[in-house]
């Protein structure tokens, strides 16, 4: 029994399920750091993951798919940058509106454009293409749980160094967090926090882009309804669990991909899998008590040490 | 000033409205279709027939329910988003008295689910509101988080201890007969639950404008800090509010099982919680807006299933619409402001014309 559930698929699986999340952590921390807290990424997603098929089937190309992926996501950051930044709207109002936005129109565009109901799959539909490791052939453990993968698999490895980079190396990294943190000090300092919010929403777009991409081109190549599953939310989670901290969010990432990917093994073997797949919605619950306890006693030892 | 800010509110609403039904048609006219013959079929749809009309109130019900959670949530500025769950575990616990006390009559079972319903639901919005008031905990995430919670949970319970034996699509079985709401009109699932969520409505409307504690939960929303100084005890507010919010919820869930499911199933809210939201977020928690913007949510609705049948427009325009509407309406006050100092601009630069001159 144990040996059905444990095993290299299930590993397999966690780097597979991780990465829509990785990618979408990425970009959603980006906001977080800039001030922002996005609940619309579960939106973004959903309408990547519309949209590369769009692309791919018409232009019979994965990479159109992308392309078209990411133009989207381009376009709903700035939406949602212009309504909160600009127009200094409620920004977790825009994010509901994004998301019920994004449902109701990839369900409409999916009847109006492909005339079906429910899910669009096609020959036609062109999947991302598999990436092999060369070095990995060799071994035969890591040959099976690392190699064969979409490219997103490790584009998301090297996003979460490339953006841990930008963070906390460059200029524009303190820029960004400053914008969050600091505005006024961003503003004196000659810097537009303006702009830098207006940079983290469109990543963040595009970020989502990818993870929809990834869901509808990398494994199974088809559109369903409601795809994104949540998936938004659970990245948010991991931004939360990891501190918005890049290299803690992509651990936080891999973890809840392990128990979405252990919640399938589950069902296969008939076991519920609902519990395993509350894990990071309670997970980050404790997280954020923790921290807030910490927190509390960190004021409490404060003023007892200035009385 | 006052009724001039409410003629302004009223004014971009209706604004908003229109212009996001003009994007609608636009929509229509890309897919190919004619915009009038669309929109005529769905207020047809909506309110052609005695059946059509008892169908949008059908639909109004859990709308009103969730609305009326939000407004009070949001008034006293602590955010339940958490209306999903509320719903889910409120649902399942009307079912649950209603499967197991199966000997009882109507007039003792039905209250009795609807209390068990509004536990559920109440405690499950008191979880989150402790961790906010005690501890500063952000409840916006906490109550998304719960959302799902509640949805796996009564998946599991619906799917192994509680499932039914009558096909496996993850439901509890038919509650008893007592406690089956009766059906208003033939064929629709208009049922009395709308004379319940009548009564709720009124209570909820006097509690939150006529009642001092309406008016504490107000101050409470718009300065907490002021009301502190006022006297008024912040933290019993919003923990009151975000109970009712979650109580409300629940009943929004029992109603469906009561009136028109009878039994609970694993997928019984396509997203009530969220509409009932976006409903309070655009009449800015006004009780009588609510109901008002839930009728028109649930023409909506009706109409525009029968304008997919008629046209072969699908449906899902209207989340469209819907969603175009709150941006409208989120971004009203930035629009505004934006017009203003445009406006402003301009005659400055005339001013300063002028007097070159």
């Amino acid at each position: 029994m144990l040996k059905e559930i444990i095993n290299l698929t299930l590993l397999q699986h966690t780097i597979r399920t991780a990465t829509p999340l990785i990618l979408a952590a990425l970009g959603g921390l980006l906001t977080q750091h800039a001030g922002i807290l996005n609940i619309g990424m579960e939106g973004m997603i959903l309408m990547g993951a519309f949209f590369a098929i769009v692309g791919s089937y018409f232009f019979s190309s994965s990479l159109a798919g992308v392309l078209m992926a990411v133009g989207v996501g381009i376009l709903v950051g700035l939406l949602f940058a212009y309504f909160v930044i600009d127009l200094k709207s409620d920004e977790f109002i825009i994010g509901i509106a994004i998301n019920i936005l994004a449902g109701g129109l990839t369900v409409f565009l999916l009847r109006s454009i492909f005339g079906v109901k429910g899910a669009f799959s096609s020959p036609d539909i062109v999947p991302l293409p598999r990436f092999r490791l060369g070095f990995l052939e060799g071994i035969p453990l890591l040959d099976t749980i690392f190699n064969n993968h979409t490219v997103f698999v490790y584009v998301s490895w090297i996003l979460v160094a490339l953006v841990y980079v930008y963070l906390y190396k460059t200029p524009y990294g303190i820029w960004l967090r400053a914008s969050g943190e600091f505005p006024e000090a961003l503003e004196t300092a000659g810097v537009s926090p303006r702009k830098m919010k207006y940079i983290s929403s469109i990543a963040c777009g595009v970020f989502c882009g990818f993870a929809g991409a990834h869901l509808s081109l990398g494994y199974l190549t088809l559109f369903t309804e409601n795809m994104s599953a949540q998936r938004g939310f659970i990245a948010m989670a991991a931004i939360i669990f990891g501190g918005a901290h890049p290299i803690r969010t992509l651990i936080a990432a891999f973890m809840f991909g392990f128990f979405d990917a252990l919640g399938i093994r589950l069902q296969v073997v008939g076991i519920p899998s609902q519990f395993t797949q509350m894990i990071p919605y309670l997970g980050t619950i404790v997280v954020l008590f923790v921290v807030a306890k910490s927190y509390i006693r960190k004021i409490k030892k404060n003023v007892e040490g200035e009385s | 000033m006052k009724k001039l800010k409410n003629a302004e509110y009223l004014i971009s609403l209706f604004l908003s409205i229109l212009a996001s039904l003009i994007i609608g048609a636009f929509i229509m006219l890309a897919n190919g279709r004619n915009p009038v013959t669309g929109y005529v079929a769905l207020i047809n749809g909506a309110f052609g027939s005695k059946y059509n009309i008892a169908t949008t109130f059908a639909k109004t019900v859990p709308l009103v329910l969730t609305g009326l959670a939000t407004s009070i949530s949001f008034r006293s500025g602590i955010s339940n988003i958490g209306g999903e769950g509320q719903l889910y575990l409120g649902a399942f616990g009307a079912a649950l008295i209603g499967i197991t006390f199966v000997n009882l009559p109507g007039i003792v079972g039905i209250p009795l689910a609807l209390a068990a319903s509004l536990i559920a639901g109440g405690l499950y919005a008191l979880f989150p509101a402790i961790l906010k008031v005690r501890y500063n905990i952000d409840e916006v995430i906490v109550t998304i988080m719960l959302n799902t919670v509640a949805v796996l949970l009564t998946s599991y319970l619906v799917n192994y201890p509680f499932a039914s034996e009558i096909g496996k699509m993850g439901g509890t079985e038919i509650i008893a007969e007592g406690y089956q709401l009766s059906r208003l009109v033939r064929l629709s699932t208009l049922n009395t639950s709308i004379f319940y969520v009548a009564v709720i409505s009124i209570i909820m409307y006097y509690l939150l404008e006529r009642t001092s504690i309406g008016y504490e939960i107000k101050m409470v929303g718009q300065n907490s800090n002021f009301s502190r100084y006022g006297g008024i005890n912040v933290k019993r507010r919003m923990i009151f509010a975000m109970v009712v919010s979650g109580a409300l919820c629940g009943i929004a869930g029992a109603f469906e099982v009561l009136g028109v499911h009878y039994r609970f199933l694993q997928h019984i809210s396509p997203g009530y919680a969220w509409d009932g939201m976006l409903i309070a977020l655009i009449v800015k928690n006004n009780p009588i807006g609510v109901v008002l913007m839930s009728i028109f949510f649930g023409a909506l609705k009706t109409g525009s299933i029968s304008m997919e049948n008629a046209t072969g427009i699908p449906s899902e325009l209207i989340s469209v619409i819907q969603s175009i509407i709150i941006l409208f309406i989120a971004g009203e006050s930035g629009f505004k402001a934006k017009i203003k100092s445009f406006l402003a601009n301009r005659r400055a630069i005339k001013k300063a014309g002028e007097k070159n001159a």
